[in-house]
C-alpha cells in the first residue's frame, strides 16, 4: 500500500491525510461548543486541559505512558489489519495481559531473578497470555471460519469477567482479606517486578514502557515494509484464495497475524500494570483496548499514524481528567469528540478513495 | 421452593425482556445485509433519553416514545452512514458506541447534575387480572410491567413481518443476495434503511424497559454491555428468531441465577455466571451447536453494477 500512496500525486494524497484531521478539528470544535453550552468556561477548561495535558512532569510522563498503551494496542491492529482482519478484543487482550503479569509479579520466586528478569518475566508472561488469546480467534477464524470481530469481541468480555473473577476471589488473586472492608483488589506487586523509570526524575512517572513501544514501532514498520512476512500478510489480506495456491500457508499466517496483535495487547496489559497501576482491579483494561483500536483505525496502516494518534488520544486522555477536576467538565467530553472522529472518519471513506483516485 | 422457582422465572423474564426487544430488533437489520455493532449505544441513549423524557414530562409513556425516538435518530444515522455512504459497519458501531456512552454521560451530568438517582416515573406493573393470582404461574408470569407483555406481541409481530410478509421477503433478500435482489426490482437501499430503522425502534424499546421500567433511574453506562449481549443472542441463534429469543431467555437465566443460587445457599462464583452467556455465544459461533448460516452479505455494503 505504501508504495501505491507514494506514486499518487501529492496534491491528492494530503487532501486524503487531511481528513482525519479535518475530522480531529471538527470534533475538538463540537468539544469546545459542549463546554460552553454546559454554562462552564472555555478558557478555563482550555487551561485545565493543558495543564493536565502538558502542564507538569507528572502530567507529561502520565499523558506519554497513556499513549504508550495506545500506541502498542494500535500496532497490533494495524499488523493484523494488513492481513485484513480486524482485532475488536485489544481490551480482553489487554486484561489477559494484566492477569498473567500480575500472577507472575506475585509470586514469591519472581521478585527474585536477578538480570532484571524479575520486571522481565511478568512481561513476557503477558505477552504469551495476550498471544494466546489473540491465537484463539485465529484458529476459530481458520479451523470454523468464525468471523474475527465476533470472537475477539466476545472473547474480550470473557477476559474482563476474568479479571473480576480473579480478584473476587482469594484463591485467585484477590489479597488476603482481613477485614470486610478489604477491597477486591490483588496485592501490589513487589518493588522489584516494577518497570524502572526513564528519567532520574522521582515526579516523572515516565517509565521504559517508552523505549519498548518506539522498538516495536520500529519493528512494526519494517515487517509491514521490508520483510516477506510483511508481504505475505498483504497477500493474504488482498486476496487469500490467490495467496494460497501462489504457496503460502493460509491458515498458519491468519493465526500468527492474530497472535501477534493478541501479544501486543497483552503486553500492553503487563506494561500498564508493571509502569503505572501496580495492582489488579476490576475494570484494570479501563477502555485502553478501545481507544487503541480507534488509533489503528485512524492510522490507515501507518506506523508514524499510529504514534501521532496514541500522542494525540494520550493527551487528550489526560487532559479530559484533569478539565474535569478543575474545571468540573466531565471527563466523558473526551468520549464524545473521540466517538465523532471515528465516525466521521469511518464516513468519509468514500472520498478518501475518490481522492485516492480508484488505485485502491 | 416453588415460590423460588416462580420468582426465578419472573426475573429470568425481565432480565431477558430487554435483550429479546433488541435482538429481535437486530435480527431484522442483520437478515437485509447489515450488522449494528452500535446496538449497545441505541439502548444506552434510549435509556438515557427515555429517563429523561419520563422525569421532564411526568409521564413514563412519553418517556418510552422519547426513548424510541433518540434510538430511531441513531438508528437513522447509521443507516445513512453503512448504507448510503458504505462506511464500514463495525467501525461506525464502535464509534456510535463510545459517543453515547459520552453524550450521556456528560448530558446526565449536565442535566440532572445534583439530582443524581432521583427516581423517575416508571411504568407501572400489570396484574393481569384473574391471571395473576394463579398459585405459580401468578408469580412468574403475570406480575410485570406493562412493557412485558407488549414487547412479546411486537416480538411476535417481528416473527410474523420477517416469515409472513413480502417486506420480510425482501429483507432476506436483500441480506442475501443483493444482486439479485436489485436486478428483481427491490429497492436494496429502502429495505436495508427500513430494517435498521425498525432495529433502532426495537432497540429504543429495550433502552427504556431498561431505564424507565426495570431501574426507575438513569445510571452512567446502564445498558453495561446489554446490547453486545444481544448482539450475541442472535449468533447463537443462527440468524431464526425462536432460537434468538430462546437464547435471550438462556441469557436472562444465567443472570438472574446470580441473585437465585445465593438465596439457595449455592456458591457458583458471580463471575462464571456473567461470563456464561459470552461462553455460550463463543460455542456457537465456533459452530459446535451446529453449523451456523449467517445471511451471505451481512456487513457488506451494496453498489449497483459492483
Amino acid at each position: 500500500m505504501t508504495t501505491l500512496v507514494m506514486t499518487m500525486p501529492d496534491r491528492r494524497r494530503l487532501m486524503a491525510l487531511s481528513i482525519p484531521f479535518a475530522a480531529v478539528v471538527g470534533s475538538m470544535a463540537v468539544g469546545l461548543l459542549l463546554i460552553a453550552v454546559s454554562g462552564k468556561s472555555v478558557p478555563d477548561a482550555i487551561e485545565a486541559f493543558l495543564d493536565g495535558a502538558f502542564g507538569t512532569a507528572f502530567a507529561f510522563g502520565a499523558s506519554i505512558n497513556r499513549a504508550v498503551a495506545l500506541a502498542l494496542i494500535g500496532l497490533g491492529f494495524i499488523l493484523a489489519a494488513r492481513a485484513n482482519l480486524t482485532n475488536v478484543g485489544g481490551e480482553g487482550q489487554i486484561a489477559v495481559g494484566g492477569i498473567a503479569a500480575t500472577a507472575l509479579a506475585l509470586w514469591a520466586p519472581v521478585a527474585g531473578l536477578p538480570l532484571g528478569l524479575a520486571v522481565i518475566v511478568p512481561l513476557l508472561a503477558g505477552t504469551l497470555a495476550g498471544a494466546v488469546w489473540g491465537g484463539i480467534a485465529g484458529v476459530m477464524k481458520v479451523r470454523f471460519g468464525t468471523n474475527e470481530v465476533i470472537s475477539t469481541l466476545l472473547l474480550g468480555f470473557v477476559a474482563l469477567l476474568m479479571v473480576y473473577w480473579c480478584v473476587q476471589s482469594t484463591a485467585l488473586l484477590r489479597q488476603p482479606q482481613t477485614s470486610s472492608s478489604t477491597l477486591p483488589e490483588s496485592l501490589p506487586i513487589p518493588d522489584a517486578t516494577k518497570l524502572p523509570g526513564l528519567t532520574g526524575d522521582p515526579e516523572s512517572p515516565l517509565h521504559i514502557g517508552l523505549g519498548i513501544c518506539l522498538l516495536l514501532a520500529l519493528a512494526t514498520a519494517i515487517v509491514l515494509q521490508r520483510s516477506t512476512f510483511g508481504l505475505r500478510l498483504r497477500a493474504i489480506g488482498l486476496n487469500e484464495l490467490a495467496a494460497r495456491r501462489a504457496g503460502m500457508p493460509g491458515s498458519i499466517l491468519l493465526v500468527v497475524a492474530l497472535g501477534i496483535a493478541g501479544a501486543f495487547g497483552g503486553l500492553t496489559g503487563a506494561i500498564m500494570l508493571q509502569g503505572e497501576q501496580f495492582y489488579l482491579k476490576a475494570g484494570f483494561s479501563s477502555g485502553y483496548g478501545f481507544d487503541g483500536l480507534v488509533v489503528g483505525l485512524l492510522s490507515r496502516g501507518s506506523t508514524l499514524g499510529v504514534l501521532a494518534g496514541a500522542l494525540f488520544f494520550g493527551f487528550l486522555r489526560s487532559g479530559g481528567i484533569s478539565m474535569e477536576i478543575m474545571a468540573g467538565v466531565p471527563s466523558a467530553l473526551t468520549l464524545v469528540i473521540q466517538g465523532l472522529i471515528v465516525i466521521a472518519v469511518a464516513g468519509s471513506v468514500i472520498l478518501v478513495e475518490k481522492l485516492e483516485g480508484g488505485q485502491r | 421452593m416453588e415460590e423460588t422457582l416462580a420468582i426465578f422465572i419472573a426475573s429470568t423474564l425481565r432480565l431477558a425482556m430487554p435483550l429479546m426487544l433488541a435482538a429481535s430488533g437486530e435480527l431484522v437489520s442483520e437478515r437485509a445485509g447489515v450488522l449494528n455493532l452500535s446496538l449497545e449505544g441505541m439502548m444506552l441513549t434510549a435509556a438515557f433519553f427515555g429517563a429523561l423524557g419520563s422525569w421532564a414530562t411526568g409521564n413514563p409513556f412519553l418517556g418510552v416514545g422519547y426513548a424510541i425516538l433518540a434510538a430511531l435518530a441513531v438508528a437513522a444515522v447509521q443507516a445513512w452512514l453503512s448504507v448510503n455512504l458504505r462506511a464500514n459497519q463495525l467501525v461506525v458501531g464502535i464509534g456510535f458506541n463510545i459517543l453515547a456512552l459520552g453524550a450521556t454521560t456528560l448530558l446526565y451530568r449536565i442535566i440532572f447534575g445534583g439530582l443524581s438517582r432521583e427516581e423517575i416515573p416508571g411504568l407501572p406493573k400489570l396484574a393481569v387480572p384473574g391471571l395473576s393470582d394463579l398459585p405459580f404461574a401468578g408469580t412468574a408470569f403475570f406480575q410485570q410491567s406493562v412493557i412485558v407483555y407488549f414487547g412479546f406481541a411486537l416480538i411476535l409481530l417481528i416473527w410474523w413481518m420477517l416469515n409472513q410478509t413480502s417486506f420480510g421477503l425482501a429483507v432476506r433478500a436483500v441480506g442475501d443476495e443483493p444482486k439479485s435482489a436489485d436486478k428483481a426490482g427491490i429497492p436494496v437501499a429502502r429495505t436495508r434503511w427500513l430494517a435498521v430503522l425498525i432495529t433502532g425502534a426495537m432497540a429504543g424499546m429495550a433502552g427504556a424497559f431498561i431505564s424507565i421500567a426495570d431501574i426507575h433511574t438513569f445510571t452512567e453506562n446502564m445498558t453495561n454491555g446489554a446490547g453486545y449481549l444481544a448482539l450475541a443472542a442472535v449468533i447463537f441463534g443462527g440468524w431464526n428468531i425462536g432460537r434468538t429469543i430462546a437464547a435471550c431467555l438462556l441469557f436472562g437465566a444465567a443472570t438472574a441465577l446470580q441473585f437465585q443460587l445465593p438465596a439457595m445457599g449455592i456458591n457458583v462464583p458471580t463471575a462464571f455466571l456473567l461470563m456464561l452467556p459470552y461462553l455460550l455465544a463463543l460455542l456457537a459461533v465456533a459452530g459446535v451447536v451446529g453449523r451456523l448460516d449467517p445471511p451471505t452479505a451481512l456487513t457488506l455494503p451494496f453498489q449497483r453494477g459492483k
